[in-house]
């Protein structure tokens, strides 16, 4: 009971939300190319392009929210370039994706390394971190409760309205409307004079708002520092939310914060001296199976089929012959 | 005058589609548009709606002359046209679907309330039943179509143009969308409707324009026009409708199908305890309501399902233990019921799909490299025999008409060399110049002494060509009928499910 404790508290909920911010972020971003109907892998390299750069204008400013638009930024032009190459030139999506990512991996390796002369990380040189909002009023309301709505960085706040937000877009404005119609019907789009295309640029520029938010959050607000490939699978995983939830906003949001409960209760174990290689696998796999049981129902053809053609597989045939009696 | 189109022609390459065509529509009347598939109908209406640009002509509405540039633009003026494909998203609501694009909204929101009750203000007035908080995805093509309907409605249409809307209606739904029509026409609108139809343009529509190869034949009031002029106007030719003269042959038996059982995609019986023979030089009738275990008895003959039990004999083979291609080399040639998917690739040549089943055989591949000028050659006599209306053997399948992709479909199944010909539904949303033709090649294909397994749910086809008739109900086969004296009270009891007293079921 002790050690129940000691695991699960205030402090372990209030440290769910904090990790759960960045990967809700970048899978909200990326559920306006999912509605719109762009299978965008590419959300990893538009985190980490974010986190660097949002670490550059801090230094260069002076100012945490200069640096977080300069993240921004950074974000934008790789979705900018992604929506060139796939929306106006037709490039295999997942090509694409993969070639940004690869990209901006090794663009912030060799500037960090030409700006800074370090590999590995950026440390101290002045970097500024987000500001942690304090709640007015929080603890006398909640008391022990207060971190769980007080003390994060504006980043976090921004995440979780995000979510309400995106539900109101999708159902009640004309542009949520229209993206959801490209993703799903994109001849009904187009019968309706509905530009595809524009829709999906801008659909794949929302994205790169809010990954970039995601990325500077990771630089300046979780950590005040930014390390080679610091996004480290967020935005993959992200994309995996996104194929289950089909990028519905509550969705995303049940997916990220299972993942990020993962993420903070692992980390919790390691104080307890599990190895920490096993330990650091505990969110994916959680939040993978997770994610497997609840498609299961949702998407039941593919798994189905698999399924039953192990099975045929396995079972013996009265003549023998299973391969010749395919019922496909 | 509601339309007025003036020696409009379109062109496509060497084809002409449409050749000077001359059609004035009365305001308030509704005006049917008949012809075969391939006669220029869609077209016109294409043309009308500015999703074509005619090459000659011009067209006016409501007495002026306008370009109709796009469909924007013809739907400003008036026009509305509900497509024979419908353009809907599944997951909105049927409110969202009629608004989308024009949205109300209120606050810079969507206001849904006020969309679910102009919908079903709407639905209410024309008898258009929906319910219009629904969602899409979840509703029947009858029901879509209604939808697609509004659609118009909202967006202010007087004319409306219907492209073989009951196609895929049943006759219930056909005669609710009737209803529609008329009510429309009470409200002093206009109902332009394309159709191959006999039965559906006497029984709805004030006028006939007939088009035949891209040219206007007439255009007459309905009340003065019979069922048999009109096939006249439309086929340029008379056409029986009566059973086929046949020789008696007696060949041996070809295929003998023995207790054969099979499961649907539900994996409950479809098929069950099926046995029949099908000898050389006759044509077995398969009749039924559609959905009595045909199609699962068609796909475990042409080895696309499995059979649970029981066993179908070809010439000394087992079907049920061979793959597709072995059947098909064993003496099978099968015209898919569903032809766009199982029957042809829609985006490859007319050559390519005459080919495909044989691509390996000389002399269309020689030294593992087909030699597309004899494909193209053969092609060609196969478009010239089989007269498919076509550019050339190099056209994309997807470009013609329902009628020709099936005569495709033929030219490469008969002309296999098989011994058994499953045809399955051959002239379904066929116009009846082509059905008159492909009827005629089954009738060669038994006299040339082929086994023939005809599954169709028109009870016409089958009386005109069946020596015998089996009859299903629920995957059993209740009894069987002479050709000869093929009598619809007794076959419809079967296929309702009551077994005859001279012929128990099996």
């Amino acid at each position: 009971m002790e050690i129940l404790d000691k695991l699960v508290n205030v402090a372990l909920i209030a440290a769910t939300l904090r990790t759960t911010a960045p990967i809700l972020l970048v899978a909200l971003g990326g559920s306006f190319t999912t509605k719109a109907g762009i299978f965008n892998i590419g959300l990893e390299g538009q985190m980490l392009a974010g986190a660097f750069f949002a670490v550059i204008g801090s230094i260069w400013t002076g100012s945490a929210f200069a640096g977080v638009a300069c993240g921004v930024a950074a974000a934008l032009a790789f979705a900018l370039a992604f929506a060139v190459l796939v929306v106006t030139f037709r490039a295999n999506e997942v090509v694409v994706g993969l070639a940004l990512n690869i990209l901006a991996g090794g663009m912030t390796i060799s500037l960090m390394k030409a700006i800074f002369g370090t590999r590995g990380s950026i440390v101290g040189h002045g970097i500024v971190g987000l500001p942690k909002v304090q709640i007015p009023g929080a603890q006398a309301l909640l008391g022990s409760w207060a971190p769980l709505i007080s003390g994060f960085t504006p980043i976090v706040y921004v995440a979780f309205i995000a979510v309400p937000l995106l539900v109101l877009f999708y159902n009640r404005t004309r542009l949520g409307l229209y993206i959801r119609v490209v993703g799903e019907k994109p001849e009904a789009a187009e019968a309706l004079g509905i530009s595809i295309t524009r829709v999906r640029y801008i659909a794949s520029l929302l994205c790169g708002l809010l990954a970039g938010l995601a990325g500077a959050h990771l630089s300046l607000g979780y950590i005040t520092m930014f390390t080679e490939n610091m996004s480290s699978g967020r935005g993959f995983m992200a994309v995996a939310i996104l194929i289950f939830s089909n990028g519905d906003p509550l969705k995303v949001l049940a997916g990220c914060l299972l993942f990020g409960f993962a993420d903070a209760f692992s980390l919790r174990l390691q104080t307890f001296g599990f190895p920490s290689y096993l330990v650091l696998t505990v969110p994916y796999v959680v939040a993978l199976t997770a994610l497997f049981a609840l498609s299961y129902r949702a998407r039941p053809k593919i798994i189905k089929e698999t399924l039953a053609s192990m099975q045929k597989l396995l079972s013996v045939d009265r003549n023998s012959a299973p391969v010749d009696k395919n019922p496909q | 005058m509601a339309v007025e189109l003036t020696g409009i022609t379109k062109r496509f390459g060497a084809f002409i589609a449409n050749d000077g065509i001359d059609l004035a529509v009365r305001r308030g009347e509704i005006h049917a548009i008949i012809g075969e598939n391939g006669a220029g109908k869609t077209t016109l209406m294409n043309v009308l709606f500015g999703l074509l640009q005619p090459d000659e002509g011009s067209i006016r509405l409501n007495g002026e002359t306008i370009m109709v540039a796009d469909p924007a633009a013809a739907i400003k003026a008036g026009l509305g046209m509900v497509h024979q494909h419908f353009k809907l998203v599944p997951s909105l609501s049927v409110a969202d679907n009629v608004f989308l694009g024009m949205e109300i909204r209120r606050h810079g929101l969507i206001d849904h309330a006020a969309q679910i009750a102009r919908t079903r203000e709407l639905s209410k007035r024309f008898g258009l039943h929906v319910d219009p908080a629904e969602r899409v995805g979840l509703l029947s093509v009858g029901i879509e179509q209604r939808i697609e309907i509004l659609k118009v409605l909202v967006r202010g249409a007087r004319t409306i143009i219907l492209d073989e809307p009951t196609a895929v209606l049943t006759p219930q739904e056909s005669r609710e969308l009737f209803q529609t029509l008329r009510s429309f026409v009470a409200e002093g609108m206009t109902v332009i409707f394309i159709s191959h139809h006999l039965e559906e343009v006497m029984e709805v529509s004030d006028t006939v324009t007939v088009l035949r190869n891209g040219r206007k034949v007439a255009t007459r009031p309905t009340a003065e026009l019979s069922k048999d002029e009109l096939v006249r106007m439309m086929v340029g030719r008379e056409v029986s409708f009566d059973r086929r003269p046949r020789a008696q042959l007696h060949g041996d038996a070809v295929l003998e199908v023995k207790n054969l059982w099979s499961r649907d995609d539900r994996r409950l019986p479809a098929v069950r305890g099926a046995s029949f023979t099908v000898r050389a030089g006759e044509v077995v009738g398969i009749a039924g309501v559609a959905g009595n275990g045909q199609t699962e008895l068609a796909e475990v003959l042409s080895g696309l399902r499995p059979a649970s039990h029981g066993e179908a004999w070809l010439k000394g083979q087992d079907l049920t233990t061979l793959s597709p291609a072995a059947i098909r080399e064993a003496g099978l040639a099968h015209v898919p019921g569903d032809r766009m998917v199982r029957g042809v690739d829609r985006n490859a040549s007319i050559a390519a799909n005459t080919l495909m089943g044989r691509q390996h055989r000389a002399p269309w591949s020689r030294g593992g490299m087909l030699d597309w000028k004899a494909i193209a050659g053969n092609a060609g006599a196969l478009i010239k025999s089989f007269d498919i209306r076509a550019q050339g053997s190099g056209d994309p399948v997807k470009r013609l008409s329902g009628g020709n992709i099936q005569k495709v479909v033929l030219a490469r199944e008969f002309t296999n060399g098989a011994d058994f010909l499953l045809i399955d539904q051959p002239t379904r949303g066929v116009d009846i110049g082509a059905q008159e033709a492909i009827h005629d090649e089954i009738m060669r294909q038994r006299a040339a002494g082929r086994a023939i397994l005809l599954i169709s749910v028109q009870l016409d086809e089958l009386a005109a060509l069946a020596d015998r008739i089996l009859v299903m109900f629920n995957g059993r086969i209740m009894g069987e009928v002479a050709g000869d004296d093929a009598d619809e009270d007794r076959i419809g009891m079967m296929m309702a499910g009551v077994s005859p007293e001279l012929e128990p079921a099996r």
